[in-house]
């Protein structure tokens, strides 16, 4: 999950010429021009929508077009319903979000809980994994009496789904603390509140960000399947009735679209990742 | 400098036993071990590994809770000693909070004790100076190497002043030549400061050099078995590793082992 424990300090080498090092590490970091890493992946692309296009996979799984529309087709239906499926994404996406930063959250209570009274904290982290085990097909009806068709039953579906990847990342975070540094916190006569304040949250932001990010993808899927039971809007509503009735191209465009959303929301939570943490050993160049 | 400069000792342990309870096993860590160390004394634990000289020393702090005997740390309880911060300790690796600058680091236990940050901030320049690390202040710990960490895990035990320095095996990770230069430094450092040390070690050489006194432990059970004054004159000079005295220092400490 984590290379290696964040409290970990590394004991280097002995010798103190470090400067040095630094600068040839910095300009390493400088000297990134756009080289094989960026352009073959592109170009991987490329063919295989140029061999979509061309119906080479169609012949291949023997695909008629409806089954599998071409790129050119699911283009087309993006670019004739793009102002709906533009407010349709956002919809989702709000969803998403909403139900991910509040699960997130929780989860994230219910981590702090679990660590500091282990005895019965832990019991609390069975229940979110045991919540978490719940099918949406089975959370969406529940979410949807209770909090009607809208926004929030499906911001509920997410939060259900997102609590325990965070709650159990944060856990471990938390309590995979070098030892030597609780016995620091002792030394300093820490009460339990400043170990938490001042050693075990930070020793917790490199797994935090792994669950967010985890949560970042689990939040799209919650918010587009719980969607398609009793929602009026947004992408899972289109994608389901799209494919019912056999439009398949705009069925695949909100597919395309989910699909950026969700890059999208990943990246943004990467990009806090490194605002954040800086100071973790993935970054060290 | 001997018991005779000061009238309480700073450190007393008074017929200590450690054992430790395992499902397997009753093993006797440390067998009746009764010392005084005086107020500004430079003392190490020395001996071989399993002897109980760390467990010795986590006594002293607080991080452990004896089976038996009494430790008394500045007149109080040992508790008491850790709860009114008498000591800084350091330990084997720096334990260097890697999300805080080194700045931050060593002013980690002042910003707890609630301490203004403008007074912090002049302390930890203050303290990188007397480690000789200025213009490491906003480099994080990943930064630095080895001695370079130890070095802030020194300036960070000594930002509250405290009285005493507990020091567990401080310079074991780092080479040799590390190593004996900032032996060096931190008896500079502690000309400065004066506070009472208690440096855990299991290098012959490193013991003497920096010491008033030795404490021989031996293992099996962990006991005291030998101590040893060390009447080198100070300041120490690295050319005194060379002279006769200090090579019948080793022999001498190394006769007193029992049973290694």
């Amino acid at each position: 999950m984590m290379e290696g424990s964040p409290a970990t300090s590394l004991i280097t080498t002995g010798n103190e010429s470090l400067p040095a090092e630094l600068e040839t590490r910095t300009a390493q970091r400088f000297r990134k021009v756009p080289g094989p890493g960026l352009w073959l992946p592109l170009l991987a692309g490329m063919l295989f929508l140029a061999m979509w296009e061309l119906q080479l996979f169609h012949r291949l799984f023997d695909l008629k077009k409806y089954q599998l529309p071409l790129p050119s087709a699911i283009y087309e239906a993006l670019r004739d319903n793009f102002s709906l499926l533009l407010s349709y994404t956002g919809y989702t996406l709000a969803e998403a979000v909403l139900g991910m930063l509040i699960g997130s959250a929780s989860g994230f209570v219910v981590a702090l809980a679990a660590t500091a009274w282990p005895r019965w904290g832990g019991g609390s982290l069975t229940l979110v994994a045991a919540l978490n085990a719940v099918p949406i097909v089975a959370l969406a009806p529940i979410m949807n009496l209770w909090f009607g068709d809208g926004i929030g039953s499906r911001a509920a579906i997410v939060t259900a789904t997102t609590m325990a990847a965070m709650a159990i990342n944060a856990c471990k975070g938390m309590s995979a603390v070098d030892p030597l540094a609780l016995d620091l916190m002792h030394s300093y006569a820490a009460g339990k509140k400043e170990v938490f304040r001042y050693l075990r949250i930070q020793n917790s932001l490199p797994y935090v960000f792994t669950a967010l990010k985890i949560n970042t993808t689990a939040s799209m899927i919650g918010a587009i399947v719980g969607e398609f039971f009793f929602s009026s809007r947004g992408l899972g509503y289109l994608l389901s009735n799209s494919i019912k009735v056999a439009k398949m191209p705009l069925g695949w465009s909100c597919i395309v679209l989910a699909a950026v959303a969700g890059v999208l929301f990943y990246l943004i939570v990467e990009r806090l990742e490194k605002v954040f943490i800086r100071w973790h050993s993935s970054r060290r160049a | 400098m001997s018991l005779l400069t000061a009238g309480m000792p700073e450190i007393q342990l008074d017929n200590v036993e450690m054992r430790y309870r395992t499902e397997a096993a009753d093993v006797l860590a440390l067998h009746q071990v009764t010392l005084n160390i005086a107020k500004g004394e430079f003392v190490s634990l020395l001996g071989p590994s399993g002897c109980g000289k760390t467990t010795l020393l986590r006594l002293m702090a607080d991080l452990l809770t004896p089976t038996g005997g009494n430790v008394t740390v500045a007149g109080k309880s040992a508790k008491e000693a850790r709860l009114a911060r008498k000591y800084g300790i350091v330990f084997q690796s720096p334990v260097l909070y890697d999300w805080r600058k080194v700045k931050h680091n060593i002013t980690l236990p002042l910003e707890m004790m609630g301490v203004k940050k403008s007074v912090r901030e002049e302390k930890a320049l203050e303290l990188l100076e007397l480690v000789g690390l200025q213009g490491f202040a906003d480099k994080y710990p990943w930064q630095l190497s080895g001695g370079m960490q130890q070095r802030v895990a020194i300036a960070r035990a000594l930002s509250m002043e405290p009285e005493i320095l507990l020091m567990d095996e401080p310079f074991s990770a780092l080479d040799e030549f590390t190593r004996e230069r900032l032996n060096e430094e931190l008896l500079s450092v502690w000309s400065k400061v004066r506070s009472t040390i208690v440096f855990v070690t299991h290098s012959i050489p490193e013991s003497i050099f920096l010491s008033d006194r030795v404490f021989v432990l031996s293992p099996h059970p962990g006991r005291l078995s030998a101590v040893v004054d060390i009447p080198l004159p100070r300041p120490r000079t690295s050319g005194m590793r060379n002279s006769q005295q200090f090579y019948d220092l080793v022999s001498r400490i190394r006769g007193s082992f029992e049973g290694v």
